[in-house]
Order: structure tokens, then C-alpha cells, then sequence
């Protein structure tokens, strides 16, 4: 027992002296620290601060972190406005963004937004048309596509939120959304709208398809972590946290944590492309 | 010593009560104050009959008020039988022990929270009606039947308590000319709850129109003017609800203080309806 | 002859309504049953931590509803704090004090505060919030008590009135009796008819705690979040029952996190139950207690 935290101790120390974080145990890092890390924003994120936060709040006890989405729109003024620590996006932010609150910007995954349907549905290859005619309304109902005789089911998310950003310019080439479309909150919310109705269309963060929904395949290219890294599908972006100015403390610790190997490797667990 | 330690009290009394005044003020005054950028920036009128489209810069509110209308007219429609019935059995039809019951039942709805009917109207009637009916399934007809049954114990409260307070002499006179209870019920006691009972109408359209999460879990939230009891609708309270999560010195965060600012109104429109009404019951009587 | 026929539909029709409203919320209430209890549990509240540890606060709860319990339970007690002095004090002004002219003008405040839904009340929260934060202190924004201080406006009305009505439903002897013994007003109010009014007002109190326990809109727009753990402090974002139901309405990712939903309501039914039940025995009960000790 001893021995092993010794062990730690020389480790912890070893780390530091060659600033290499990723030898020995990452969460170490925060030992005898305290506070609070508020963090909000990008919902494509969620799974991966939540699993990280566990972690590292299951090791330290007075360490609190508290995760929000809202959307990348919400989490870079959050940021900008020092209303959290860390504001998540799932775009990049915009140059005005990072000038107007002085960001500090870190990409710490690759991911991609991609089209579902229900498993259900027999529709799962479309055209970039056929896509944009769904999503403004021309293409209502799922016959005309070899489905069954129902209307279609849109689904959108709002403005804040970066996936739909990076899904309206890269696979709707900013075209119309129907007004009759559905709303939902999050990439977890979107899922489970899919899912949960057979003749649902929305769009997902890559990262978060699981088997209770089916990726459609875009113009030949079908939405996999594969495709997304080899760059084959195009509707991709990557997964940012930023905060206001160069981050500090507890901050500072977790962004780094996030670009460990144990923190990169739990963006793999969650479905999403490491950075490094 | 003992008129002073009176005055003191009579102070922070009204003082309390006046602070809560003050608040309920400030309300309103935030949100003109909050919403000025907006009221300055496009024409007046856009920002209440027009459409919702921040691409475009434009962001009317008209859709919302109108979803908001599209989902509260019909549940106060489907609320009002069953409201009526329940409060006939209660307040003349059912015996004395059972309206007792009915009546602790009725005040123990009223306290079931929203979210729960909400949940539950995701998981049992949202896909019913996609199956059967067809289209989304969130819509408004899901919303307002949830609604409905939400605003129902209210309005059964305010009914049966106002056929209740009907003169007992003025029934029992009806009683002894031999009316049965129906007959109490229909004609002497109704024409003289009619104005209580208009009380607790409005009262419901307001607890129906500024309902936040069932028209926000149930409705689908699209941007679009609904055509049918089928198609989705956004509400004034979801539409704050969901922009809440935006920027807040966009113009698109400003147009939700314009959705405050509706709802404040129709409160304050629905309470100014109760006054007049129940001034026009004083003099009648 | 048509009018008894109509009597006779408008009888039957009128048992029929109300057998559909009952039979209604029956069967949502026996759904919600059916599908809650079998989740109920140690591991629903508490996951996969010790009970006492979590409880003592020495181990942390992540897959269980320990920290929206607790959320709910300090917002509940506090926002019943801060809006019960004010809301009483209200409500005597308006039964006692108040003359006929001013307690019509302050009454139609009130009525306007009782209607003013409650996502417009949140969004009063939120902005003052952010106001805060950008003009006093940057350490404020969304948070715990945020949300309490825009619950306890919310609730304020429905105590103001509850107060109000249980004092002006007093008898007149009652009111009579100490004054002309030569009681001061306030002495009349503290030991006569406060005492006597207790039963109603404590029980209109309870159900405004039912409404802090079960508000969702408030509370969303003033800093309740998804994941927090127990609030620290009371700038603290925080977890809290209404708002897990919602979230995982729209967003369960298994069958578990959706049964968890379900038990998650029945809690909070449960809470509003047992509310509701205590104020009834509370109207009943202490009445008698009341009377007797002064």
C-alpha cells in the first residue's frame, strides 16, 4: 500500500519535472484541489464530460462538476461571459466569437453529423436532392422515396446548436428547413425522437448512433466513425471546448485531462475520433 | 409604548405587501426594458403577427400566440363537459358522502404535478394518435388532451363551489314545491352559479394558456402556423422555454421578452375579465 | 315530455363525464404504478453507493436520483423560507390592516402575480441573474438560489391569500372579544386570531410547497442542469426531480434510463401525495390543538 503511493508520489512528480501528463494516472492531477467547474454548451459533448467528470469527482471529493447543454450557440457566450468555465461547441467558434470574448479554443475530437432514420424504415440511402426536397417540406411523404404511405416526420434542433449549423451548411448547402419540422433539445433528445418514431427523419452526431436508429447513407457514403476519418463523409466538424481566455486551476487541469490518453480515450469509448 | 409597537407592525405588514406589489410590477417592466432593442429595431406590428426566422432577421412572434391559442381554446373545449358534469354530480346529483370524496379527489388532482402528465402523455398518447390519425403525433391535439384533463380539476372546483354557494333557502323552497335534484340543480341553482362559473372559465383559459411544459413535451414545438388539430405548434411559454438556450443580446433571446410580454398581458386581461365579472354578479344581486 | 327528457341526458350524460374523469386519471395514476414500482428501490435513489455514505456525504451518487431528491429538497425549504414571512405579513396587511380601497388595488397585484405563468417567472429569474452578474458580482448566475427566490415569488400569491382568507373567515366573537378587553390590534392578531386562523394558513402553506416541489418551468430557465451532484453552496447549479422527469422524457438512451424516469415520477407523486395529506390532517386536526393551548 505504502509502496504504491510512493509509487504515485514519483510518478505524479516525474510527470511534472517532464510535463507529460499522460504517464502515470491522469486524475492525479487534481489531487488537493477544490472547487467547482461549471460546464454547458455543445450537447454532441455531454456523454464524454459527464464520464469524465464522474471520474474525476469519484476520485476527489471536493472537486464539483456540473454539466449543462443548451447548445454550441449557449455554451460560447456562457464561455464568453464568464457564466460557466467551459462552454462546449460543436463548431468551430466563429473568428468575431473568439475576438469579441477573447477565447481560448481547444479541439479535442472529430465527429460527424449524419442522417437517421428508424430502424423500420426501408429508406436508407438518399441523394443530397432527395435530401434537401425532405428537409424543405417539397418531399413530405415516404412513399415517393419506397417507403410506407405516412407522412414524414422532420425533426430540427434550434439555433443554437452546432450540429444543426454544420448539418444546414455542409448537407443542406443552406437551404430551407420546413417550418411543420419537430423540434428537440440535444443529440440524446434527437436520438431518442428517432427512435421512438417510424417515420421520423433528423440528423446526429456520429458519436451518439447506436443501434435503436439507422445511419442513411449520403450520395454513396454511409456515416461511420471510418468515413468521418477518412474523410470519405463530408458533413463532419470537430468537437470543441472553450473557455475565456487561457483557462486557469481547476480549468485548466480538466482541459488537459481531456487530451490525456485516458481522456482521449474515453472521446473512442463515446464514439467520437480522438484528436491525438 | 403599546401604539408604537402597532404602528411598527402596521408598517412592515404593508410594507411586505407592498414589496409584492412592486415585484409583480417589475415583472413587466424588465421585460419592456429587455425587450426594447427589439421593439426599436423592426416595425412594430412584424414582431406580433409576423414569422419566426433568425436566418432571415426576422422574429415574429405571431405563430406562437397563435399555437399558444390553438392548444389552449380546445382543451378549455374538452375540459368544459367533463368539468360540468363533475361538478353537477358533486354539487347536486351525488349524495352528501359523495361529495365529499369527489371533492378531496378533485383537490388532490390539482396537485399532481405537469411534468408527470406530460411523461405520460409522451409514452401513451403521442403514439396512439400518430398510429391512428396520422401525422407527427406530437401535435396539437395531444397537447390540449393532456391540457384538458390538467385544467379540469380547477375548473370543477370553481364550478361546483359556486353552485354550492347558491342560497340554500332559494332550494329548499325549490324542494318543497317537489323539484327533484336535477330539476334544483338545472333551475335554481345554475342561473344563480352562472357567474362564479364564468369566474372559473377564464381562470382555466388562463392556467391553459400559460402552461409551459405539456404544449412544450407534447405539441413538437415546429415554427409553423398549425392548419390542423393534427399538426405541430410552438407555444408562447415553449418558445421561451427552448430560446432561453440562446444568446442573450441576439435579438432572437430579445423576441422571447415579447412572448413575456403577451403572456403578462393575457393575465392581466383574464383577471381584469374576473373583476367585471363578478362586479356585474354584485350589482345583479 | 322534451324536458324531462332533457333532464334525464343532462343526469346521465353528467355521470358519465365524471366517470371519464376519474377513470382517466386512475389509469394514469395505475399506469405510472405499474411501471414505477417494479424500479422502486435502494439502487433508484441511491445507485450503486451506500446509503449512508451518500447520506452523510462522504461518497457520491451518480446513477441514482440521491442528488435530484436533495435538489428538490433544498429548493423546497428554501424557497418556503423566503416567501413565508413576506407572504404572511402580506396576507395580514390585506385581512387587518389594509382599507377597503387599497386592499382591492393590492388584491389585483396579487391576482395578476397567481396568473403570471410560470416560465414568465423564470425568465424574471434568469434575467436578473444575468444582470447580476454583469453589474455586481461574477461569481452569481443561474443557480440555487436563483431558483429558490423565483419560486418563492411564484408561490407568494397562494400564501398571501391563503393567510388572508383564513383570517377574514374568522367569526366576528372571536374578533371582538380581546379588543374589548382592551388588547392592542396586534395583540388581538398575535393571540387571538393568528392562532385561530393557524389550521388554514398552514395548510395553504403546504400546498405552495407542493407547487416548489413539482415546477419545472421556473426552474429551468434558473439553473437547474442535468448533472451537478448535491449543490456546495447556494451559487450552486443542482439537479431536481421535475427536471430529471422532463430530461429523460425527451432523451432516455435505454430502456433503464427510462424506467428510472418512471420511478422518478412516482417519487415526486408521492411527495405531492403526502403533502396533500398533510395539509388535510393539519386543517382537521390542529384546529382542535389551537384552540385548546391558547
Amino acid at each position: 500500500m505504502k509502496q504504491s503511493s510512493a509509487l504515485v508520489l514519483v510518478l505524479l512528480l516525474l510527470s511534472c519535472c517532464m510535463a507529460a501528463p499522460c504517464l502515470g494516472d491522469p486524475l492525479d492531477a487534481f489531487s488537493g484541489q477544490k472547487g467547482t467547474i461549471k460546464i454547458a454548451g455543445g450537447t454532441a459533448h455531454i456523454p464524454v464530460m459527464t464520464e469524465a467528470a464522474k471520474r474525476i469527482m469519484t476520485r476527489h471529493n471536493d472537486i464539483s462538476i456540473t454539466v449543462a447543454g443548451g447548445g454550441s450557440g449557449l455554451g460560447i457566450k456562457q464561455a464568453g461571459e464568464r457564466l460557466v468555465d467551459i462552454g462546449n461547441s460543436g463548431r468551430e467558434p466563429k473568428p468575431e466569437e473568439i475576438e469579441r470574448y477573447g477565447l481560448a479554443v481547444y479541439k479535442w475530437a472529430i465527429d460527424g453529423v449524419g442522417v437517421v432514420v428508424h430502424p423500420k424504415n426501408p429508406v436508407t440511402s438518399l441523394s443530397s436532392e432527395q435530401l434537401k426536397d425532405i428537409f424543405s417540406g417539397k418531399i413530405d411523404n415516404w412513399k415517393s422515396l419506397g417507403g410506407p404511405d405516412h407522412a414524414i416526420t422532420l425533426y430540427t434542433r434550434d439555433e443554437a446548436s452546432g450540429t444543426r449549423e454544420v448539418f444546414w451548411e455542409k448537407a443542406l448547402s443552406k437551404g430551407p428547413i420546413s417550418p411543420k419540422a419537430l423540434f428537440t433539445a440535444s443529440n440524446g433528445a434527437m436520438k431518442t425522437a428517432v427512435a421512438n418514431d417510424p417515420y421520423a427523419i433528423g440528423y446526429v452526431s456520429v458519436g451518439h448512433m447506436d443501434k435503436s436508429i439507422v445511419p442513411v447513407t449520403l450520395d454513396g457514403v454511409t456515416p461511420t466513425l471510418e468515413t468521418v476519418k477518412n474523410g470519405g463523409y463530408k458533413v463532419s466538424r470537430g468537437l470543441f471546448s472553450n473557455t475565456k481566455g487561457e483557462p486557469q486551476g481547476l480549468t485548466r487541469l480538466f482541459i488537459d485531462y481531456l487530451f490525456t490518453s485516458e481522456g482521449q480515450k474515453i472521446a473512442a469509448d463515446k464514439g467520437f475520433i480522438p484528436v491525438k | 409604548m403599546k401604539t408604537s409597537g402597532d404602528a411598527i407592525a402596521k408598517a412592515f405588514f404593508l410594507s411586505c405587501a407592498g414589496i409584492s406589489a412592486v415585484m409583480t410590477s417589475a415583472v413587466f417592466l424588465f421585460m419592456i426594458v429587455l425587450g426594447l432593442p427589439l421593439f426599436r429595431k423592426g416595425s412594430f406590428m412584424d414582431i406580433w403577427m409576423g414569422t419566426w426566422s433568425p436566418a432571415e432577421g426576422v422574429f415574429g412572434i405571431g405563430h406562437m400566440i397563435a399555437g399558444t391559442f390553438w392548444i389552449a381554446i380546445p382543451a378549455v373545449v374538452l375540459s368544459l363537459p367533463l368539468s360540468l358534469g363533475t361538478s353537477f354530480v358533486i354539487a347536486g346529483l351525488g349524495g352528501p358522502r359523495l361529495r365529499e370524496t369527489l371533492i378531496s379527489l378533485v383537490r388532490f388532482m390539482t396537485g399532481i404535478p405537469t411534468v408527470i402528465y406530460g411523461f405520460l402523455g409522451i409514452f401513451l398518447l403521442v403514439p396512439l394518435i400518430r398510429e391512428e390519425l396520422g401525422g407527427p403525433g406530437m401535435c396539437v391535439l395531444a397537447a390540449s388532451m393532456v391540457l384538458a384533463v390538467l385544467i379540469t380539476p380547477t375548473m370543477v372546483l370553481f364550478f361546483s363551489h359556486s353552485l354550492m354557494a347558491v342560497d340554500p333557502a332559494h332550494v329548499q323552497a325549490a324542494r318543497a314545491l317537489g323539484a327533484g335534484r336535477i330539476q334544483r340543480l338545472l333551475y335554481v341553482m345554475l342561473p344563480e352559479a352562472l357567474g362564479g362559473m364564468a369566474t372559473g372559465l377564464v381562470l382555466a383559459l388562463g392556467r391553459a394558456l400559460g402552461d409551459t411544459l405539456i404544449a412544450l413535451m407534447l405539441a413538437g414545438n415546429a415554427l409553423g402556423m398549425p392548419a390542423g388539430f393534427l399538426d405541430p405548434a410552438r407555444t408562447l411559454t415553449g418558445h421561451i422555454a427552448l430560446v432561453q438556450a440562446a444568446d442573450y443580446d441576439s435579438l432572437e433571446f430579445r423576441s422571447i421578452f415579447a412572448c413575456g410580454i403577451a403572456l403578462y398581458l393575457f393575465t392581466t386581461a383574464s383577471v381584469i375579465a374576473v373583476r367585471f365579472i363578478e362586479r356585474g354578479k354584485k350589482e345583479a344581486a | 315530455m322534451m324536458r324531462t327528457l332533457m333532464e334525464k341526458t343532462i343526469t346521465f350524460l353528467s355521470w358519465l363525464m365524471t366517470l371519464v374523469l376519474f377513470s382517466v386519471v386512475l389509469f394514469f395514476i395505475g399506469y405510472l404504478l405499474h411501471k414505477g414500482l417494479p424500479v422502486l428501490g435502494r439502487s433508484l435513489v441511491f445507485g450503486e453507493t451506500d446509503p449512508m455514505q451518500a447520506i452523510l456525504g462522504r461518497a457520491r451518487v451518480f446513477d441514482g436520483l440521491f442528488p435530484a431528491v436533495m435538489g428538490t429538497l433544498y429548493l423546497v425549504l428554501l424557497s418556503t423560507a423566503l416567501a413565508l414571512p413576506i407572504g404572511i405579513s402580506a396576507g395580514i396587511y390585506l385581512a387587518e390592516y389594509a382599507p377597503p380601497a387599497a386592499g382591492r388595488r393590492f388584491g389585483f397585484f396579487f391576482d395578476i402575480l397567481a396568473g403570471i405563468p410560470s416560465i414568465v417567472i423564470g425568465l424574471f429569474g434568469f434575467s436578473v441573474a444575468v444582470f447580476l452578474h454583469k453589474h455586481f458580482s461574477g461569481r452569481i448566475s443561474p443557480c440555487l438560489l436563483i431558483s429558490a427566490l423565483s419560486l418563492a415569488f411564484l408561490v407568494l400569491p397562494y400564501i398571501i391569500r391563503s393567510t388572508q382568507v383564513a383570517l377574514e373567515s374568522l367569526p366576528a366573537p372571536i374578533r371582538r372579544t380581546a379588543p374589548a378587553l382592551g388588547a392592542t390590534r396586534l395583540q388581538n392578531l398575535v393571540y387571538v386570531l393568528i392562532p385561530h386562523a393557524l389550521s388554514n394558513i398552514v395548510s395553504g402553506i403546504i400546498l405552495s410547497i407542493g407547487r416548489c416541489a413539482e415546477d419545472t418551468a421556473v426552474i429551468m430557465l434558473t439553473g437547474v442542469v442535468a448533472t451537478a451532484g448535491i449543490p456546495s453552496s447556494l451559487l450552486s447549479q443542482y439537479e431536481a426531480l421535475p427536471f430529471y422527469i422532463y430530461y429523460i422524457s425527451g432523451q432516455y438512451a435505454d430502456q433503464a434510463e427510462l424506467d428510472k424516469g418512471y420511478g422518478a415520477c412516482l417519487i415526486l407523486l408521492g411527495i405531492c401525495a403526502v403533502l396533500f395529506i398533510l395539509a388535510g390532517m393539519v386543517k382537521k386536526h390542529l384546529t382542535h390543538r389551537a384552540l385548546y393551548k391558547v
